[in-house]
């Protein structure tokens, strides 16, 4: 079964043969800029466009149709006009693994309804695998395919199914700043055929994916969906980010694609019952991947005890409320830990208890090595499940010197290695928009991404990743 | 009770819905405590059907054509002993809401021991199938809205965190001296209802909403008193 499934997709996920269908001689439309985007993302296998009447387009060979082209087409990318769309599938005679409907005017219009029984006859009768329609492609790095103008070069854990489009570009897009590395992401569209039950069938059997983000807003057959995910066991993190589910979104939601969502009781039920993490808002979702892709679940020990230490006062004492409220406890340290933290003698104004308030005075001791001995008095005794570096931009802006921040970082690496598994390690960067600092902050994350690091924008956010890591160590705990 | 499907006899009789006699007979066949009971025609057969049951009882009309027995008049409880029966049956034939009412009989129960009164309920969801529920309240469960849904089939562990999740899972406890009530014979109920062969899952294609409001549970056990099932058109 498992085995199956991936030879199943194996062509979509590294399609030897491509075919372009609605590419124009004279260049513009969006498939010519489909042609050039995998060519340029590396893409080596043979492309195909498919053209009534050119003898060439963008310097490739033209066919006049899907059966005609010399090898079969592992993927065909199709974008014309709707009602044209049915007869070209009808004469792929079984030449196509899977065709990508990128055309709107189907199922999620009144109108388009028919029509997208059509379609799936008609795929059905050229004897290959649909998906869309009304979507917008495949991001799929290990078979260079894209369908976005920017594109991560690097594969990664992340494996993405997207009901919407536009949608699946922000998470890419999003990404690339974040530091997330996908498997893959698929549009799906209205899931005439191919469903995102189905993917997530894929990527849950796919061994470069070890987490999967979904983002849907009608769940086709819940039930089946709540069958695969009970099965699967939590053995990997699953983050469904629903569309649709309070009553208003709802309405928007069956204009949009095209039939009705569930009722959101059901969904927290899915959530409870199998594990999967339900995120609320695009930010949500992807700064819970990002937890899962960089963070080990440890669910033997599930994520409680958080240590808050960075410059900021007040965003600590605010951020220690808001994870209690999430279930994670920012807890003051005991005294042992407290004795250590004091035999440093930091500078007045130091809190040596959880959380840890270390201004910049602090913070820029041995330009920024002083982490380490209070993050090793910590993790000594203090045993926390998880550590929130959390820095403040602003206030070292003009008053340490740019190598602080890395050896803060770098501190914390240090101890993290010598307590390996102990902690999950988050980084928060706090800026204020202004635009030199927030030049210096992306850059800075950049480098910290790069070590694997999970960085988060606010504490906030890193307290909601961090519950969404805990919620599913707790269910593995509890099931597993 | 008789193995019969209640199910299939409703269908049978074109009824959209089960009534409360039909219902506790389809709870009884998975194995769910209803009160001991005996559905009688008039005051005479009433009363003579006393002796058989442990009083205090219940007098409730089973007709297809009242929905809401108590507004109707139609639910008399604290019955002693035959007169009492016998007077009941005779005042309710009476109430204008009845009299002019299809009347199948009427049902005279054991009363069940006092204790916590909660709802266990299911539904068929248009995407995920059925789903149960339970809640706190009897019939105050729509405006203290304190309930937990699952997915069917749910498993023990399931059902033990659905009542964990119940704002007033205190009371189940015995909070402020009251005693605990028995938080097995509600697991059991609920696993009875929505686990894996249990009521709402096999019998997904026919049930669109059930309600067994309320489930009292006492220390000894759980007993539904009152039960409804909306079949699905």
């Amino acid at each position: 079964m498992t085995q199956n499934v991936i030879e199943r997709f194996k062509p979509l996920f590294e399609p030897k043969t491509v075919a372009v269908v609605g590419a124009s001689t004279k260049g513009g439309t969006l498939p010519n800029v489909f042609i050039r985007r995998i060519r340029e993302f590396g893409y080596s296998g043979a492309i195909y466009p498919i053209h009534p009447s050119a003898e060439s387009i963008d310097g490739l060979k033209a066919y006049r149709s899907l059966g005609d082209t010399p090898e079969p087409v592992d993927y065909a990318y199709i974008a014309i006009a709707a009602a044209q769309v049915p007869p070209l599938l009808a004469e792929a005679r079984g030449r196509v693994r899977f065709a990508q409907v990128i055309s709107s005017g189907f199922g999620e219009v009144d109108e388009g309804r028919e029509l997208q029984q059509a379609l799936a006859a008609a795929a059905r009768a050229g004897g290959m695998r649909l998906i869309g329609p009304n979507c917008l492609g495949i991001y799929t790095p290990r078979g260079r395919v894209t369908f976005t103008e920017t594109a991560p070069e690097e594969s990664g854990p992340v494996g993405i199914i997207s009901q919407s489009g536009g949608l699946g570009t922000d998470i890419i897009r999003r990404g690339l700043t974040r530091g997330l590395k996908f498997s893959g992401l698929i549009t799906v569209g209205n899931c005439a055929d191919i469903s995102a039950n189905d993917l997530l069938e894929f990527y849950l059997a796919d061994a470069q994916t070890r987490v999967v983000g979904l983002y849907i807003e009608t769940a086709g057959d819940g039930r089946r969906l709540f069958e695969i995910l009970r099965s699967a066991r939590a053995a990997k993190p699953v983050v469904i980010l629903k569309g649709g589910r309070t009553r208003q979104g709802r309405a928007a939601a069956v204009s949009h694609t095209g039939s009705l969502a569930g009722d959101d009781r059901a969904w927290v039920a899915l959530s409870k019952q199998t594990g999967c993490v339900m995120a609320d808002t695009l930010d949500g979702f992807i700064d819970a991947l990002l937890a899962f892709q960089a963070l080990a679940p440890q669910p033997r020990r599930p994520t409680r005890r958080v240590v808050l230490f960075g410059n900021g006062g007040g965003a600590s004492v605010l951020a220690t409320d808001q994870f209690a409220r999430l279930g994670l406890d920012v807890e003051s340290f005991d005294k042992q830990t407290v004795d250590e933290l004091a035999g440093l003698k930091l500078p007045p104004g130091t809190s040596i208890t959880n959380p840890v308030d270390a201004p910049v005075g602090t913070l820029q001791q041995e330009d920024g090595r002083v982490a380490e001995k209070i993050l090793a008095a910590i993790y000594g005794s203090g045993r926390p499940d998880a550590l929130v570096m959390h820095l403040n931009l602003s206030a070292f802006a003009g008053r340490a010197k740019t190598e602080v921040l890395d050896n803060l970082v770098q501190a914390a690496l240090r101890v993290q290695a010598r307590y390996p598994g102990q902690a999950h390690f988050v980084l928060v960067l706090r800026s204020d928009g202004e635009p030199a600092l927030e030049e210096r902050k992306r850059a800075f994350r950049a480098r910290a991404a790069a070590l694997g690091i999970p960085v988060y924008d606010e504490i906030a956010n890193a307290g909601a990743a961090l519950a969404a890591l805990a919620f599913h160590e707790r269910f593995v705990h509890s099931r597993v | 009770m008789a193995l019969v499907d209640p199910i299939s006899e409703a269908r049978a009789a074109k009824r959209t819905a089960l009534d409360e006699l039909a219902g506790k007979r389809l709870l009884a066949n998975f194995g769910i405590s209803v009160p001991k009971s005996v559905i009688v025609q008039d005051a005479d057969a009433a009363a003579a059907a006393c002796g058989n049951l442990k009083p205090p009882l219940v007098l409730k009309v089973v007709s297809p054509d009242i929905l809401h027995k108590s507004d109707a008049g139609g639910v008399k409880v604290g019955l002693e002993n035959a007169a009492d029966v016998g007077e009941a049956v005779r005042a309710m034939m009476g109430r204008p809401a009845i009299e002019n009412a299809r009347i199948d009989g009427f049902l005279l129960e054991e009363m069940a021991p006092a204790g916590v009164e909660l709802v266990v309920g299911g539904l068929r969801d248009p995407q995920f199938g059925p789903l149960v529920m339970v809640g706190l309240g009897g019939v105050f469960v729509e405006m203290l809205a304190d309930v937990a849904f699952r997915i069917c089939p749910i498993t023990r562990l399931d059902a033990e965190e659905m009542l964990d999740e119940l704002k007033g899972a205190a009371l189940l406890r015995g909070a402020r001296g009251r005693t605990a009530v028995s938080r097995e014979a509600i697991v059991d109920a609920l696993l009875k209802v929505g686990g894996e062969r249990g009521l709402l899952m096999t019998h997904a294609e026919d049930i669109a909403e059930a309600d067994i409001n309320p489930l009292i549970v006492s220390e000894q056990g759980a007993v539904a008193v009152d039960a409804r099932f909306v079949l699905t058109r």
